[in-house]
């Protein structure tokens, strides 16, 4: 048993980290504040300067532990390209990489992994969440491909991306085990159209648009893996994937507000000292640090179980995911209370976290569903008779 | 990174939870009750070697790493749901018996740890006065030197295991005016005449431990006696949170542990409006956050115990998060178990009621969670 990174990973973190602070983190206010096809511009500077860092290329073939470290990071530089390089390294990029076939890996991964290209998960719709049986986006067999028709919702990426990846309906008598599949799409392809990007409250810079799919037809190479009806079991490792990815966006977000909070209770004075030496401030500083040290424990090893595929890991990424959305959102709130007035204010860095926070709570697994996750996991165990 | 256990630590483990749930789970509920130490069991931890786990062979030990001492408790814990006899193992062991090894001179190890590891001593370690608890180096018992001996005197309570102890470590003060420098560590025999115990106090749980007074009167001990050296008192108290926050620990999360099963089993059989009750989502929240409670836990702290095997000193921050952590989180979590069995999680003879009670006191012993977030937050304004 050892909690300690090798000297090497340490370095390599050290390294990304200071990348982030010098390239990512001064665009993280302006990422906010611009109107939505600026942002984009900034969008892409960032995702290509992560592409020379190595970054999608650690998204794609390093340790997952990597992953959520450099993750981290990131996120504590900017939630809004964090988000946006998940949703194409990991949302894409990880269905891609475990279950495309050589064909579309040789496609697509390669300027995947350079961020030339971007890719999104089109899997949401306005009827259909944390329960795809509501899905309408069908895939009809049309000689030797398919049609495919529906409308998708909050893709993340949208307006930038080159590919996206579409789940949609191939039988959907089947249900849900067997009747979805996934297909990538190009942008280019005729009846795909992205909508106007919506405006969200936080992690305003990863721009999220609809997509309308009117008979865009693809031929059978555009099914993932080339497997019909695969497609549950490929959300469900994939959004296994994407809760780590999200405890990263946590608690980078989180360690963001913990800096501002403790700078600000070091310098801002009140009744002739800082104001970080009266106990309750103090002792909200202490709260947010154990929640995120504790956090980062939790994803860590919620990445290690996951690597060496322990029978808890679904239940462990979920763990983190819930634990660590949770403490985000509890320790924007503890920043921004510490802030008082000043944190209230737009173009305030901490005002910008505590709406990015909220985020982790809602997407990829709300926490209502990950508890009923967690739980049913545990009855299952324990059940008797 | 790496977060398994050995084989060895898994199987002794499984030893530690079929002894436990054999010897310890069937008497505890009564000597809860009654609030009684048993000390037929007190001599079956002593055979299972349990009580001397971290001291030496060559001094009658087991010379187990803190991992696996941690394990063990977590074990015993978690199947013997005893937070009392726990409590007692935990003072004898870790307080008593591992402040001697450390910072003992070889006499006073070969004097005083076999009979310790073996059980047939009890240990205890007396730091908190009536007039001074999470402010510890405020202490006012004096010790003072004349002649060939120390004198003690004054008065120390909330004392585990005082009543049946043969081996106390005391601190007390070689001159108040020195402040932390002036505290030192003393081992102090039972019979040493002017040394008087309260009665037992009626405590609200861990009930099976024994817990009261200690009165210094005159209290004469030889020089020798000193431990670790004259004014080094401070550190000595300090260094042990090591073990308070981790080993002492580990049976409340194995009570935790215990917690989540009964409660999980609890929900598939009770009924309520034509279903199992853990068909509820209310009910399904509660394990969820209990089953995040412990992994959490187990991660700190094994995380305290894993550095201190590596000889990493101990950092001050992970100890106090995690002693926080498990104590208040831990005392909802024992609360939430209640809720979920209802009337019956509100008496006796279910054990997560008892479970609840032992909780309270893993937001006090060993420095309460208000202590903890002050450490916490005098570091980060450094």
């Amino acid at each position: 048993m050892d909690f300690e990174l090798d000297e090497k990973t340490k370095e390599r973190v050290d390294h990304f980290k200071e990348f982030c602070r010098a390239e990512i983190r001064p665009r993280a206010s302006p990422l906010d504040e611009v109107p939505a096809p600026e942002r984009i511009l900034y969008l892409k500077k960032n995702l290509s300067g992560l592409g020379r860092q190595g970054y999608f290329h650690c998204l794609l073939e390093e340790s997952l532990l990597h992953k959520c470290l450099l993750g981290e990071h990131l996120a504590w530089a900017c939630g809004a390209t964090f988000l946006a390089a998940a949703a194409s390294g990991v949302a894409f990029g990880y269905p891609l990489k475990r279950f495309g076939t050589a064909g579309q890996k040789e496609r697509y991964a390669g300027r995947l992994a350079s961020g030339e290209g971007t890719g999104c998960l089109a899997c949401t719709e306005a009827q259909a969440g944390s329960d795809l049986g509501g899905l309408g986006t069908k895939a009809q067999k049309k000689g030797t491909g398919f049609l495919i028709s529906g409308q998708k919702d909050l893709v993340t990426n949208a307006p930038l991306a080159d590919w996206f990846l579409v789940l949609a309906w191939t039988d959907e008598a089947c249900g849900l085990a067997s009747g979805l599949t996934f297909f990538v799409i190009d942008r280019s392809a005729p009846g795909l159209a992205v909508g106007e990007p919506v405006e969200t409250m936080g992690l305003k810079g990863a721009v999220t648009a609809p997509v309308a799919l009117n008979e865009v037809f693809v031929t059978e190479e555009a099914v993932l893996g080339g497997r019909i009806g695969q497609g549950y079991g490929q959300l469900g490792e994939t959004l296994e994937e994407m809760k780590l990815a999200l405890s990263a966006l946590a608690l980078g977000l989180g360690t963001a507000c913990l800096e501002a909070a403790t700078r600000q209770a070091k310098t801002r004075l009140a009744f002739g000292k800082p104001i970080g030496l009266f106990e309750g401030v103090g002792a909200k500083l202490a709260v947010m640090f154990t929640l995120l040290d504790l956090g980062r424990m939790l994803t860590c090893y919620a990445a290690f179980c996951r690597e060496n595929g322990e029978e808890n890991a679904p239940s462990l990424a979920s763990s983190a995911k819930l634990f660590t959305g949770e403490a985000a959102r509890e320790i924007a709130h503890l920043a921004l209370q510490i802030h008082g007035g000043h944190g209230y204010l737009k173009g305030h860095p901490v005002e910008r976290l505590y709406r990015d926070a909220k985020f982790c709570e809602v997407a990829y697994g709300t926490s209502e569903m990950l508890r009923a996750a967690i739980a049913r996991d545990i009855l299952k165990k324990y059940q008797t008779g | 990174m790496e977060f398994s256990f050995t084989p060895e630590q898994v199987m002794f483990r499984e030893t530690c939870l079929r002894f436990a749930r054999e010897e310890l789970f069937p008497r505890c509920e009564e000597a809860d009750l009654k609030g009684e130490f048993d000390f037929t069991l007190w001599r079956k931890l002593g055979e299972m070697g349990l009580l001397g786990l971290p001291i030496p062979e060559e001094y009658g030990g087991q010379g187990a790493d803190l991992v696996t001492c941690c394990l063990a408790g977590e074990a015993v814990g978690h199947a013997g749901v005893d937070g009392g006899h726990t409590l007692a193992w935990g003072a004898h062991t870790y307080l008593c018996a591992a402040n001697i090894l450390n910072h003992g001179t070889e006499a006073q190890k070969r004097r005083y740890l076999p009979k310790l590891a073996s059980g047939e001593w009890i240990g205890a370690m007396a730091l908190t006065e009536p007039g001074c608890g999470s402010d510890a180096a405020a202490l006012t018992t004096t010790a003072t030197r004349s002649g060939d001996r120390y004198v003690i005197k004054g008065a120390k309570t909330f004392i585990t295991n005082a009543p049946l102890a043969q081996v106390l470590v005391v601190f007390a003060t070689l001159d108040r005016s020195r402040k932390h420098q002036g505290i030192t560590a003393f081992i102090v025999d039972r019979d040493t005449p002017g040394l008087a115990t309260g009665r037992p106090m009626h405590k609200m749980g861990c009930r099976a431990s024994a817990t009261s007074e200690v009165f210094f009167d005159n209290c004469e001990i030889p020089l020798e006696n000193c431990l670790g050296g004259e004014g080094n008192g401070w550190p000595i108290a300090l260094e042990g949170v090591e073990w308070d926050r981790s080993t002492i620990l580990a049976p409340f999360v194995g009570g935790a542990m215990f917690t989540l099963e009964s409660s999980a089993r609890y929900a598939t059989e009770r009924r309520a409006f034509n279903r199992p009750i853990a068909g509820f989502q209310s009910i399904q929240n509660r394990l969820a956050d209990m089953s995040v409670f412990i992994e959490i836990s187990r991660l700190a702290m094994y995380r305290v115990a894993a550095a201190k095997d590596r000889g990493i000193a101990l950092n001050p921050l992970y100890a106090a998060v995690s002693k926080m952590y498990v104590g208040d989180r831990g005392f909802e979590m024992a609360s939430a178990a209640v809720d979920i069995f209802g009337g019956y999680g509100y008496i006796h003879e279910y054990p997560v009621e008892r479970n609840l009670r032992d909780a309270k006191l893993g937001q006090l012993g060993g420095g309460t969670s208000d202590i903890m977030r002050m450490i916490v937050a005098r570091m980060l304004m450094l």
